[in-house]
């Protein structure tokens, strides 16, 4: 009788994870193991000769080519400088949204309302700042003393690659000081209340206690915010569009877009995607690792 | 008290206070300005948004670049459908995955079956799959299914997400036993009781998830411009995009586009702070 119904349960259990399971093979599993299968052949969409099977030669070429290295480089730049400074700023802006009691649920608000725009919307708002008329010019020749100074903010490539970095360090501040402040408020107050009666001033209390604590979420904002710009598109997409040179801002996923659908190169295109697909992977894998010994226990 | 309070000291923690919050107040206003000037430039003349120095309250209110917005530099309205479309597929795929993602959840968390862990193992592999590197074959076999430039096209692809699914799981597998018991015991079948008991009760968790959702749909970009052709399916992003590189585009146009895409997501923003601010701390999922 009681296996009947535990069998019967588990019938249950299949019937609710079923569908999902169903849906995963046709539009994650297959599709990841047919961009493995794809990056093996030269596939021209538009040509005539049918694809042929290459081994790992589109691999080979892209090692050998500049524009692949190219979009490299320019990833690992757009990714570093976001993520350094998003870092330093969110835990410097939570450390002083934390200390202050009043208005602390405002400031947050406040604070992560860039995040709600959609990054288009975000994009677009700083196309028209960063115009050679417009406030961005205005406002650095005031802070850099200079006057009616053009400082290209698209056309300079070194100009481009900061100003998709400003973009994304204006939208994901608000978001990175929230999750850090959520960080801050798990360490338990009697843990710093029992530092201060030892005597510890408020310095030593942030290098030796908040900052070790702090860890887990510091490493969690390191391995999201590492891997959301790896993937970044729309920001660089538009500015693409809107005449600034492609080269110093041809990030992966950029890059996979225009050799896919541009030139037609659908092996080529699934090469770079199991690249980007493997350095990602290392990326969640180090923070599932990580993400293990995130539960500190107070106790 | 274990420190001695002297009046100096109070005034000089109080005065470093409001040092703290004047920097606060100032980084806030360096934040917030490029959104006040979305909004003050989408009633402005062309000319006045990049007239420098800017005027940060517009010399009068052109509430026409709304419409300009909306009826596009050709007069066919195309945002307006754009605008439809991103609702119409964000609120499918929201729902389709609040949905799917308790459904799955719950199996997983409530179910012992012969293969769970292997399930389990499934949801967390697909999880580590970024969208982005799947999008070319996904673009052919979408192709393939004949869903071009269609709702089917833009839908499909997203109506179950592994994410939820290990979130709700998560959220699921400390639901009191109980209640599940009790349910069976008047008679109720499995499906009812997840129906009847445990989405009622699962809808902070599907709430959270929803927003999340909704919101890398409403941002989402890369897809619908790989799988749209005609002007009619494409969705907001790809109108701003569309309108931002037209030659004609008047600047306080496209800012009231901006606000426009914008609203929905300041209503969800506004009225529902605390699960939007929840969602973000569980952070996004592998697609979109």
């Amino acid at each position: 009788m009681r296996s009947g119904i535990e069998k019967k349960k588990a019938r249950w259990g299949w019937f609710f994870v079923l569908p999902a399971i169903a849906y995963f093979s046709i539009f994650s599993f297959y599709p990841i193991a047919n961009a493995f299968h794809t990056s093996l052949y030269r596939w021209n969409l538009l040509s005539l000769n049918p694809p042929r099977f290459v081994w790992f030669e589109n691999y080979l070429r892209l090692f050998q080519s500049e524009v692949f290295w190219n979009s490299v480089k320019a990833t690992a730049i757009f990714t570093v400088g976001t993520f350094v400074s998003l870092l330093i700023g969110s835990l410097a802006l939570s450390i002083l949204i934390f200390s202050r009691k009043r208005f602390r649920s405002f400031f947050q608000m406040a604070l992560y309302s860039p995040a709600v725009l959609s990054t288009v919307v975000a994009a677009t708002i700083w196309l028209l700042i960063l115009d050679p008329r417009g406030l961005g010019n205005t406002w650095m020749n005031a802070l850099m003393g200079t006057s009616g100074k053009d400082y290209q903010w698209f056309a300079n490539p070194d100009m481009s690659r900061i100003s998709t970095i400003l973009i994304y360090f204006w939208k994901y501040i608000g978001h990175f000081t929230i999750l850090f402040i959520a960080g801050l408020s798990s360490i338990p107050n009697t843990i710093l209340e029992a530092a201060t009666i030892d005597g510890a001033g408020s310095w030593k209390k942030y290098w030796r206690i908040t900052f070790p604590l702090l860890k887990p979420t510091v490493v969690l904002v390191c391995v999201l915010s590492l891997i959301q710009c790896m993937k970044s598109f729309s920001t660089q997409y538009l500015f693409v569009q809107s005449g600034a040179p492609k080269a110093p801002i041809d990030v992966l996923t950029l890059n996979i877009y225009n050799t896919a659908i541009r030139d037609h190169q659908i092996g080529r295109a699934s090469a770079i995607s199991v690249i980007l697909f493997l350095t990602l992977i290392l990326f969640s894998w180090a923070q599932l690792k990580l993400g293990r010994s995130e539960e500190v226990s107070f106790q | 008290m274990s420190r001695t309070d002297y009046p100096w000291k109070r005034t000089a923690r109080s005065l470093r206070g409001i040092i703290f919050d004047v920097i606060l107040l100032m980084i806030l206003i360096v934040v917030l300005v490029p959104l006040v000037f979305m909004i003050s430039a989408s009633f402005m003349e062309s000319k006045e948004v990049l007239t420098m120095p800017y005027r940060w309250i517009p010399s009068a209110f052109h509430w026409e670049n709304y419409a300009q917005a909306i009826q596009g530099n050709d007069q066919k309205y195309y945002y307006a459908r754009n605008i439809f479309n991103s609702l119409l597929v964000a609120i499918t795929v929201t729902l389709s995955n609040c949905l799917f993602a308790a459904m799955t959840g719950f199996g997983l968390a409530k179910y012992r079956f012969f293969g769970r862990k292997i399930v389990l193992l499934l949801v967390m592999a697909t999880m580590m799959i970024p969208f982005e590197t799947i999008m070319i074959p996904l673009y052919m076999l979408v192709n393939n299914f004949g869903w071009q430039d269609s709702y089917m096209g833009l839908i499909m692809p997203f109506l179950v997400n592994a994410f939820g699914i290990f979130m709700m799981r998560q959220y699921l597998l400390t639901f009191p036993e109980d209640l599940l018991d009790a349910a069976r015991i008047d008679g109720l079948n499995e499906l009812a009781i997840f129906i009847r008991v445990v989405i009622p009760n699962s809808i902070p968790a599907m709430t959270a998830l929803g927003i999340l959702t909704f919101r890398s749909q409403w941002d989402s970009m890369l897809w619908p411009l790989l799988i749209t052709q005609s002007e009619e399916m494409k969705t907001i992003p790809l109108y701003i995009v569309k309108f931002t590189t037209e030659k004609y585009t008047n600047e306080g146009a496209l800012m009231a586009a901006a606000v426009i895409a914008s609203i929905p997501l300041f209503i969800v923003f506004f009225s529902l702070a605390k699960y939007f601010i929840q969602s973000s701390s569980v952070f996004s999922g592998s697609k979109g």
